[in-house]
């Protein structure tokens, strides 16, 4: 039985507040959250829904040149640099006054991702919980992100394909682990479009998958497709073949290379592919293994619910084909949620820490606080479901 | 399963053939029929697999053609030489349609006790696992071993399976003994590399993981006992190969991402 009451609030307050601090790869965030304390959630599992309301949600992204991508160093002296104020912007925007008194836990990233960012901003939240004597709680990238999906969506045991620059996963639930049922055997989604983009020297602001998104859009001949390979391994699948092919057209395309037969037509030496039909391509070709290995797994675990996490899953394409999935599935229902939610932030790293926090689990010793780039999604015991 | 899939089914293979939707899996819906697509009916009671795979919407249709064609005609392919090789246990091929993506199998399986489902390997373990019940018990152990000396069979004779799952094994029931046929070859090929195998014997060993955690171990263990047997039995050569298959399974394993590099 899950009880989520157990420990009660600091100075007996009816609700909990929490202070997440993330910042495992570019991005920059901190958040706020509080959690009533609901009787119901005394008896029984109902982790997707605890009525949180979300104090605070900042973010800062390091973004870089086009052409570039983010270098670990540069970006922990990014974080280095923005921590302190966006903490202080953030409490200020929740109205907290007193952190002493107002925060029951600070909740961080522990991992995956990229070690020196990572070390940033675990150097704040050890500050902050001294500074103020708040308990720390260590908490799992991924699982944030599957955390904040279910309390946003409500939705109570879906399939979850959590999708982003570092991590394509699979993920179900079953017996208090997030299962990983599928998942990338090379490069991440994410980092496959980044890099493609980067070929393409196209901006890296807002974020590298939109402005690839947006070109895609503009594709006037959707009726034809630039052949990729596609890879999918039973529930896994390969992405670092596709990109190496899609960016060697790429690089023909940009030079002219009239002998490639399939960017230039052999006879009069027309053109007959351009940067925006590759991009709806790549798109088409890679979401549609994605989907297939998310249904694979809808169908191997029996469920019709998914959600879509992680920053590509903002991708409105990407949202369209799981729809139209799901619709071809007897009572199908995806959920995904926006930009606030969906790209790395504070609020989802308060919303894991502060279940874990209401289930005990505590850091006790500083030395308990490390940060690691390997840790898997099915290593956390996630005691606040049944 | 929606109305509109059975519709469409039902259109493409006209009235005069009855269909009973028994599942839908991922990328194929499975009907019953108990008309044979050109022999005549002999009995009532005979019934005939029709597997058939919809055109996705959600993709493009210029890859949902090419992957339903692509896909629907190596199974039949496999299906069809895999039939002609002793000691492997597969459905019989009966028709083909590339194009419209629809197979017609022969049928195999039947109702577990007590409603735990149609007999395949997940619900057959399931069954083992619930109350009083052994989980270890002789029974499994010996289905788990046939189990992997089926796809010791497959992998020797340079097969690959590529979706190995427990729900892909079907357990045929001779004898009060279950023998185990394997079922569903859409992603499989032909492949003399150890690499395939090794990915073949891991996908199997998560299904089993993520499926039923709390045995995994040791279904596992007996899966590989049987695997191992059938290449054992092929003298030095085949002990030769093991090594290798086993050697990359183990690197495979190994390959996912972000693990954490423990010892």
């Amino acid at each position: 039985m899950v009880n989520l009451n157990t420990i009660a609030p600091k100075n007996g307050r009816s609700y909990y507040i929490a202070l997440g601090l993330e910042g495992s790869a570019n991005k920059l965030g901190v958040g706020v959250i509080k959690h009533p304390i609901l009787k119901e959630q005394e008896i029984g599992d109902h982790s997707h829904d605890c009525h949180a309301e979300i104090l605070s949600n900042i973010r800062d992204t390091y973004t870089t040149p086009p052409g570039e991508g983010f270098l670990p160093r540069d970006t922990a002296r990014h974080h280095r640099n923005w921590c302190v104020r966006l903490i202080k912007r953030a409490l200020k925007e929740a109205k907290i006054n007193d952190p002493r008194l107002d925060l029951d836990v600070i909740c961080f990233t522990k991992g995956p991702g990229m070690g020196a960012p990572l070390h940033s901003v675990v150097i704040a939240a050890r500050t902050c919980s001294l500074l103020w004597d708040i308990p720390l709680v260590r908490v799992n990238h991924c699982v944030g992100h599957i955390e904040m999906g279910r309390e946003i969506t409500k939705a109570v045991n879906p399939v979850v394909l959590y999708v982003s620059g570092g991590n394509t996963q699979v993920i179900a639930y079953s017996e208090n682990r997030y299962r990983i049922f599928g998942e990338t055997l090379d490069i991440a989604i994410g980092n496959c479009l980044d890099r493609f983009a980067r070929t393409l020297k196209i901006p890296n602001a807002p974020s590298p998958g939109y402005n690839i998104e947006q070109l895609a859009n503009k594709c006037k001949n959707k009726d034809q497709l630039v052949e990729l390979p596609y890879t999918v391994k039973g529930m896994d699948l390969s992405m670092s073949g596709i990109l190496a092919y899609i960016d060697s057209l790429a690089k023909d395309l940009f030079k002219g290379n009239k002998k490639n037969k399939i960017l230039f037509d052999t006879k009069t030496g027309e053109q007959k592919v351009t940067v925006e039909d590759l991009c709806y391509s790549l798109q088409e070709n890679l979401f549609a293994m994605l989907v297939e290995i998310t249904e694979r797994a809808m169908a191997h675990v029996n469920t019709s619910q998914v959600l879509i996490v992680g920053g590509v899953g903002c991708n409105v394409r990407l949202q369209e084909m799981m729809a139209q999935m799901c619709k071809d599935r007897a009572n199908g229902q995806v959920h995904a949620t926006d930009e606030r939610f969906c790209i790395d932030n504070g609020v989802m790293i308060a919303q894991a820490g502060l279940l874990q926090y209401r289930m005990g689990d505590v850091v006790k010793d500083l030395k308990e606080t490390i940060v690691t780039q390997k840790f898997r999604t099915d290593e956390v015991y996630v005691s606040w479901r049944e | 399963m929606s109305q509109e899939l059975v519709d469409q089914v039902s259109k493409y293979l006209t009235p005069a053939i009855p269909i009973e939707p028994i599942s839908q899996g991922a990328e194929a819906v499975v009907f019953t029929t108990t008309i044979h697509p050109y022999l005549p009916t002999i009995n009532e009671k005979q019934k005939f697999i029709i597997k058939y795979r919809p055109a996705k919407r959600y993709r493009h249709p210029i890859i949902d053609r090419s992957l339903t064609k692509h896909r629907t005609l190596s199974e039949s392919r496999l299906l069809a030489k895999l039939y002609q090789i002793p000691g492997i246990h597969v459905p019989k091929l009966i028709a083909c349609d590339p194009y419209n993506g629809c197979i017609w199998l022969e049928f195999l399986g039947e109702d577990l006790p007590d409603a735990f489902g149609f007999s395949n390997l997940k619900n057959f373990l399931w069954m083992h696992a619930s109350e009083n019940q052994n989980p270890y018990g002789d029974i499994v152990r010996e289905t788990l071993f046939k189990v992997g000396e089926q796809i010791g069979l497959l992998h020797w004779n340079d097969y690959c399976h590529g979706d190995l799952t427990s729900s892909n094994i079907v357990l045929v029931k001779k004898d009060e003994k279950w023998e185990p046929y394997l079922i569903d070859f859409g992603l499989g090929s032909t492949s003399n590399l150890v690499e395939d195998k090794g990915v073949d014997l891991y996908v199997l060993e998560r299904a089993i993981l993520s499926t039923h955690s709390s045995y995994a171990e040791k279904y596992n263990e007996w899966l590989i006992e049987g695997f191992s047997e059938v290449y054992k039995s092929n003298g030095k050569q085949g002990a030769k190969k093991l090594n290798e298959v086993m050697k990359r399974f183990g690197e495979v394993r190994l390959r996912g991402r972000k693990r954490s590099m423990l010892g």
